[in-house]
């Protein structure tokens, strides 16, 4: 768990060129971000004549105080919250309770059904789309939240992620949790859930992120403009460039579409950290 | 408060594996009993059956006058100590302890008074704000002891509890057991393949063996009169010398035993009449063979190995036609390997096993 502080000198002088090519890599793939917040702090108009006015003063936050008048950008971005968040909590609590019952329960088929599940990893998204769309439609789910937000619910990955999780909780501590008197739920509620704690921080970053990145689903279902999640937003605007608010104004809207990312990012890194390290469950 | 425990007929089977074959056993009230026996014997299952994590699959189990193995655990009034220690990883050392209470509706002060009365004996006061990560081994283990002591149960369940500490703080934690047992005279179940833990630490030892209970007893009784061939050779330290025999004629106040290497011995010893001496053997610890001084004659013994321990030396022989034999010494003894020994044997320590493995004693030993 705690970091071994005493080898990293000794480490830093081995992987120095690493540490060259690290910082490259890092160059390019922050460049474009960093060249989207320029151009999103200029203004509009001085762009128009070359984008190399980005090294240039003067910056301005006239594209930022735009989005909250005059765009539909804040729609978008609370339609992709819900979407996100729904998600993500759809998806921790399905997979939790299918990953301790596959884990813990005996049920009949209890294998059968895992594999299933498994399967689903396999299918890709393109696969099913036709038919989701056309069942969908049957339900009138299109242009709605619950729409959006259905087909991120069965996470073939969550479900896995957890029932190795569980799994790898010894035996020994529902045992002893049994001979406290505590109820099957109690055991799941106070024992195994806190115990998954790592596996949920990792799963609902995942699932945040995917489901605020998604566009494909979106861009099926959602076909009425209020109902654009954000990325489909974006990307509805830059189509329509010849009467768009100018590039500015649509890189403001990019930045602000990353920035839950990026605070998700920020409150969990510990314990993506943990949890890809592997010290979860001592 | 604490309990009796009957175990009546009871069976295991896994599928078509019979891993306890119509088991019964008396525990009395307060009564520290150790389940002793080789790895996979069932040991274990034995005790998560009456713990109730392991269904049984006939028989039945009562705790005090209650019949319990149709019970879930947490009902059966029992706490177990874990090999593991099986602590709760995300919760105190004083929340893993009042957890079981919490569970029945216990009052927040009687919880804290319980808690604190156990950290108090426990010598782990101090430990109560601590997750189990931030502790020792030793620790782990008090804490465990302690999660058990406070539900105040009617029998507590060990299962090798000790099986995860150093030789050092094992022995000063059996003793505390021992102390521990002492002061709540509760019932107390404890698994183990250690003898020396058995032999301290027991009233009564049960030795296990294929399936089946081998023998009940006192650690001395055990010890001194092994009911069978098995329990013979899997108590004590090194293992009782087996010798086979060839030849067995019984006489007016006992027997004279014809044993490869030693010659004829007249021992005081009662045999069924129907004993027959196909595939018996003679059983005699090292501890009851002595090393004759220079110049008296007895057995002849070509040594070996010499073990010595400080305490005492143990020496691995042969007799005249090659048997195997053990023999014990005092520390100072000056033997080597190669030298060529005269031996007695204590003839009221000697045991006779039939081709069955049922053991007879000699009068006196
Ligand atoms: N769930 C199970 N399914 C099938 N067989 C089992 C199961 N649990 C235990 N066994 C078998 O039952 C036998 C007894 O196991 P048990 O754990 O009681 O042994 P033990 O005496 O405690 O041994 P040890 O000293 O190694 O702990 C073993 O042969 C084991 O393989
Ligand atoms: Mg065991």
């Amino acid at each position: 768990m705690s970091r071994d502080t005493t080898y990293r000198p000794e480490a830093s002088r081995a992987s120095r060129p690493l540490l060259w090519i690290a910082t490259l890599l890092a160059i390019v793939t922050m460049a474009p971000v960093a060249w989207l917040v320029g151009l999103s702090i200029k203004d509009n108009r001085e762009l128009m004549l070359g984008t190399e006015s980005v090294f240039r003063v003067p910056y301005t936050l006239i594209n930022y105080i735009n989005i909250l008048y005059s765009s539909q950008a804040f729609g978008w971005f609370f339609n992709s919250m819900v979407v996100a968040i729904g998600q993500t909590l759809g998806v921790l609590v399905l997979s939790s309770l299918a990953g301790y019952a596959f884990a813990r329960l005996e049920f009949p088929f209890r294998r059968t059904i895992f594999v299933i599940v498994l399967f689903g990893l396999a299918v890709p998204e393109q696969a099913v789309i036709i038919a989701r769309h056309q069942m969908f439609n049957w339900f009138g789910l299109h242009n709605t939240h619950i729409g959006l937000i259905l087909p991120g619910l069965s996470s073939a990955f969550g479900v896995f992620l957890m029932t190795q999780f569980f799994k790898a909780i010894p035996r020994d501590i529902d045992e002893a949790a049994l001979l406290d008197n505590a109820s099957q739920l109690r055991i799941f509620w106070k024992i195994m859930l806190p115990l998954t704690l790592p596996a949920q921080a990792t799963l609902g970053i995942f699932t945040f992120l995917h489901a605020w990145n998604d566009y494909w689903w979106p861009l099926i279902s959602a076909t009425r403009k209020e109902m654009f999640t954000i990325t489909i937003g974006i990307a509805s605007s830059q189509q329509n460039f010849a009467q768009s608010e100018g590039l500015g104004f649509l890189s403001a809207q990019a930045v602000f579409a990353s920035l839950p990312v990026l605070i998700v990012y920020m409150i969990f890194q510990r314990h993506i950290v943990t949890a890809v390290s592997g010290g979860a469950v001592k | 408060m604490s309990a009796s425990i009957e175990i009546t007929n009871v069976s295991k089977n896994y599928g078509t594996l019979t891993v306890l074959d119509d088991i019964s056993l008396s525990i009395k009230p307060g009564e520290f009993v150790v389940f002793l026996g080789p790895s996979g014997c069932g040991k274990s299952t034995l005790l998560r059956m009456i713990a109730g994590l392991e269904d049984v699959t006939a028989g039945t189990i009562s705790v005090g006058d209650q019949r319990v193995d149709t019970l879930p655990p947490g009902k059966r009034g029992v706490a177990m100590v874990f090999q593991s220690y099986a602590l709760y990883p995300h919760m105190t050392v004083a929340q893993n302890m009042s957890f079981g209470l919490e569970n029945i509706k216990v009052s927040k002060e009687e919880i804290q008074r319980r808690v604190h009365l156990a950290a108090e004996t426990l010598e782990i006061a101090h430990l109560l704000d601590r997750k189990p990560q931030k502790l020792s081994g030793g620790q782990r283990q008090r804490v465990a002891i302690g999660r058990a002591i406070v539900k105040e149960p009617k029998a507590f369940l060990f299962d090798e509890p000790l099986s995860n500490l150093d030789a050092a703080l094992r022995g000063r934690t059996r003793l505390e057991l021992a102390q521990l047992h002492a002061r709540l005279r509760s019932t107390m179940v404890f698994v183990t393949h250690d003898q020396v833990e058995a032999m301290t630490l027991a009233d009564r030892i049960v030795v296990m063996h294929n399936r089946k209970i081998e023998q009940i007893g006192t650690p001395i009784t055990i010890y001194r009169r092994p009911a069978t061939r098995f329990v013979a050779g899997f108590v004590g330290s090194p293992a009782m010398n087996f010798i086979p025999v060839q030849n067995i004629s019984q006489n007016g106040n006992g027997v004279a035993i014809d044993a490869s290497g030693l010659g004829i011995l007249n021992a005081e010893l009662h045999l069924p009449t129907a004993f027959s001496p196909e595939g018996a053997a003679l059983g005699i610890r090292a501890e009851d063979i002595s090393v004759l001084p220079a110049g008296q004659s007895g057995i002849p013994l070509i040594v070996e190995v010499v073990e010595r321990l400080g305490d005492r030396t143990l020496i691995y022989g042969r007799l005249s036609d090659g048997t195997k034999l053990t023999a014990e010494a005092d520390g100072r003894a000056q033997v080597n390997a190669g030298d060529r020994l005269e031996i007695a044997l204590d003839i009221s320590a000697i045991h006779l096993f039939g081709a069955d493995g049922v053991a007879h004693h000699a009068v006196g030993g």
